[in-house]
């Protein structure tokens, strides 16, 4: 059954082993098919999909305001990343868990959308950008955390941010419309 | 809802609904704009929220930060009105029999009533009493109006 479905999504088919083996079997699971045909599932993953990207996405953009010096100004940067963290970390926990499952239903299309690829790749970039700044900001952050002026780094960190996932947004809606 | 009729036909014939519906990028392009906007929005008020439920942000006085906040609540939410304006128009006639795009508006304008209303002579007036249960309620009124939005429109793709 595996091979009759990949068959019929052809051009790809050479391009890798692994993704040979593994994304057949993935959309033929009984949760990847569940998923894609039926009528309350996709919906309902897909719109907790959305309310995980408004709290991550929603919580995480003011503290990039902050740290560019355009919101809560008068609050320590340390501050308002303790404030808005946990409900950031709730929203990005369901907007993985959906997102995987959104995958697992639609791995071969995906696999084969550039739209899916261009995401990934700005996830990780996303990832790396607040890693890098969780890694060296922490050296000298007591100068500057009550400052409502941070330094250059870390503006550019907020800013990099807020592009990112605007970018991530964009790309989440031309994957589902070029599906 | 027949006496509306007119009103949706007037979005469907207008060239904005065919400028948006001859292209393919740009329901897309401005769907992501509204989704970008309503996380911004979504989060001010969320923040606010907290605030009221007494969660985060404590030290900071209520009208203070809902003073900070109200001009980036009021350009996302005319963004997302104006960009939803557009979608709308590019599916006007899906819209006028779509059940949960007349729950979404049901709720968008509730919660846009209330926003400015009652929860704004809350979150003007909540300073020396922080913890007060009014206040409270009517944060969780808030989240549950701003959810309604969101999970109607989400259907409005779906059925």
């Amino acid at each position: 059954m595996g091979v009759v479905s990949w068959k019929r999504h052809g051009k790809a088919q050479r391009r890798n082993k692994c993704a040979r083996t593994v994304l057949p079997v993935l959309y033929d699971t009984k949760i990847g098919s569940g998923i894609r045909e039926s009528v309350w599932v996709f919906p309902i993953i897909e719109g907790t999909h959305l309310l995980g990207i408004a709290l991550s996405v929603g919580m995480l953009c003011w503290f990039d305001l902050r740290l560019l010096g355009l919101a809560l100004c008068d609050q320590p940067v340390s501050k308002v990343w303790q404030q808005v963290m946990p409900v950031a970390f709730i929203g990005f926990a369901l907007m993985f868990v959906t997102g995987l499952l959104l995958f697992w239903a639609e791995a071969i299309t995906a696999y084969r959308s550039i739209h899916f690829w261009i995401k990934v790749a700005l996830l990780i970039l996303a990832g790396v950008n607040a890693l890098s700044f969780e890694a060296t900001a922490h050296k000298n952050m007591a100068e500057w955390d009550k400052s409502p002026v941070t330094p250059l780094r870390a503006r550019m960190t907020g800013a990099i941010s807020l592009i990112l996932w605007t970018a991530i947004i964009i790309t989440g809606r031309t994957m589902a419309y070029s599906f | 809802m027949h006496y509306l009729l007119p009103i949706f036909k007037f979005f469907d014939k207008s060239w904005l609904a065919t400028f948006i519906a001859d292209s393919r990028w740009l329901f897309p392009a401005i769907e992501a704009v509204h989704i970008v906007a309503l996380c911004l929005m979504f989060g001010a008020i969320l923040i606010l929220n907290l605030r009221l439920l007494g969660i985060a942000f404590n030290d900071k006085p209520v009208a203070r930060l809902a003073r900070e906040l109200a001009p980036w609540v009021f350009c996302c939410l005319l963004i997302i009105l104006a960009s939803g304006l557009m979608l709308f128009s590019s599916e006007a006639m899906k819209a006028y029999t779509s059940v949960p795009f007349q729950v979404k508006m049901v709720f968008l304008f509730a919660a846009i009533i209330f926003h400015y209303t009652i929860y704004k002579h809350v979150t003007k007036t909540d300073d020396s009493k922080t913890n007060h249960s009014w206040a409270k309620l009517a944060a969780i009124v808030s989240i549950v109006l701003w959810l309604g939005v969101g999970i109607g429109g989400r259907g409005i793709g779906f059925l």
